[in-house]
């Protein structure tokens, strides 16, 4: 007896123990929504996957792990809920994948370097306006869900180099929440030349920083905002990006920051310089 | 809605009234910090131990399980109770998160050179302080018990190792087809022993 295709039920084990790849999991959530059979299957052996997790010995975490995250509550966004349109079944699928960050987008108007064409901004959605109200009146969260996403970055460098908006935007996510995590997580908040409130956090020990500013105005076509490391031996290009001029936009920046960087931020045009040729809007000392 | 028959109600003892996960998600997701504290209360044993399981680093399981926790704040408003359980809702993020932090850097290669595989695949190393996780223990070691030794070796490495099936496929040089049997297999035994029903 030999298969020719496989037979997406093959995976309902490896699913439940979330031992698929990034590729077969969404392949098999698509399967998943299209039968509801399978659903229950897939939520029969979620509950099994459970009863292993719980026979784990429960180890009690240190005090100051309850302290700090309850720290961190007040400034850390909560997702909308995702738009559930009630009727097909095919809306409503992966059960088991509540963490997508797609509806709640948080991370407006970056293009990525290597797809600057595309463009992220234009989706545009009541629950996104929402989500980013609420990333305004806390803007010094994190957006730990979408680090869910998948492995896409090595030891701190990006593997790949021509990620599409969405998978753009879960690293970039995925990282932030990694700097917000770090035991070492700073920040530091100024203002742009115009006005506009900007922070930046930061971890030594990652290496990494972000960078978001609040209504940064937009530009014209041909420009874009370009992210520098500035030490003593001069601007170390750190990525571009782009703004609607409403909202919060931030970015991880590319490359290692380094103990007492600083990060700026200057026009340039479309796909930035080498070197800067305008002196920043912005200027924060990490 | 699915229910696992006697794993969670040991836990929730709904009468008595602490309020259940699930009441408490759904707190969460007005923004009640309180709520918050009582599921932390609540559960954060149980995702520490799992996630020290799969990365047996303490520090960085504690790194991890803050990660966990904020995660649910954050999406505390995407929990949907009649797609299941609030405790297999947040074990599951807890795996998948441990296992994402194994795939992403260097502690799973640390914690292989750190410990042999067969001490990742037993997951009944120690002596548990509570009757509850004993009894809870035994269940899971008796189902386990009625897998073949080759399912069990499989699901124990996909689950407590945190491999994926062609990392497992390739441990144990088998074909990946006939991982995704072994794991389906045993995991629907599984199922069947412990009697998890919709």
């Amino acid at each position: 007896m030999t298969e020719k295709k496989p037979n997406p039920a093959d995976l309902s084990g490896a699913y439940a123990l979330n031992a698929l790849g990034a590729d077969e999991k969404a392949d098999y959530e698509a399967y998943l929504a299209g039968s509801d059979e399978a659903r229950t299957e897939a939520a029969e052996l979620g509950d099994t996957a459970l009863a292993l997790g719980l026979a784990a010995d429960p180890v009690q975490p240190s005090a100051g792990l309850k302290a700090n995250l309850m720290a961190q509550l007040a400034s850390t966004p909560q997702l909308s809920p995702l738009p559930v349109p009630e009727a097909a079944p095919a809306d409503q699928a992966t059960p088991a994948d509540q963490a997508t960050p797609e509806a709640g987008v948080v991370v407006t108007a970056v293009a990525p370097p290597a797809a600057a064409s595309a463009e992220p901004s234009t989706r545009r959605s009541a629950a996104a306006d929402r989500a980013q109200r609420r990333w305004f009146q806390r803007p010094a969260g994190m957006l730990a869900a979408a680090a869910a996403a998948v492995a896409l970055f090595v030891g701190g460098t990006v593997v790949g180099q021509a990620l599409n908006p969405n998978q753009f935007e879960q690293q970039q996510a995925a990282r932030l929440a990694e700097i917000n995590a770090a035991p070492d997580s700073q920040r530091a908040a100024t203002t742009t030349t115009d006005g506009h409130p900007a922070t930046l956090v930061w971890s030594g020990e990652l290496g990494l920083s972000a960078l978001m500013i609040k209504d940064l105005p937009a530009l014209a076509s041909d420009e874009d905002y370009q992210l520098w490391y500035m030490n003593d031996d001069g601007a170390v290009p750190a990525g571009t990006f782009d703004s609607t001029g409403s909202g919060t936009v931030w970015r991880v920046l590319e490359g290692t920051m380094h103990a007492g960087d600083q990060v700026g931020v200057t026009v340039e045009p479309q796909g930035g310089s080498p070197q800067p040729t305008s002196a920043p809007i912005v200027a924060i000392q990490s | 809605m699915l229910v696992l028959m006697t794993a969670d109600s040991t836990y929730d003892l709904e009468s008595t009234a602490p309020a259940t996960k699930e009441e408490l998600l759904g707190r969460i997701a007005q923004g009640d910090q309180a709520a918050f504290g009582e599921l932390y209360d609540q559960i954060a044993p149980r995702v520490l131990g799992l996630v020290k399981r799969l990365l047996v680093d303490h520090a960085q399981s504690e790194e991890v399980t803050q990660e966990i926790f904020l995660e649910i704040w954050q999406t505390a408003t995407r929990y949907e109770a009649k797609r299941g359980g609030a405790s297999t809702w947040i074990m599951t993020m807890a795996h998948r998160r441990a296992v994402d932090r194994i795939r992403a850097s260097q502690a799973g290669r640390d914690r292989d050179t750190k410990i042999g595989i067969r001490d990742l695949v037993a997951p009944y190393d120690h002596v548990s302080e509570t009757v509850e996780v004993r009894i809870e223990h035994e269940r899971v070691k008796k189902a386990m018990s009625r897998l073949t030794e080759l399912q069990r070796e499989a699901v124990s490495l996909a689950y407590y190792g945190g491999f994926s099936h062609s990392e497992v496929a390739e441990r144990l040089q088998i074909p990946l087809g006939t991982v995704k049997t072994r794991l389906s297999d045993g995991m629907i035994r599984l199922r069947d022993e412990l009697g998890v029903a919709s």
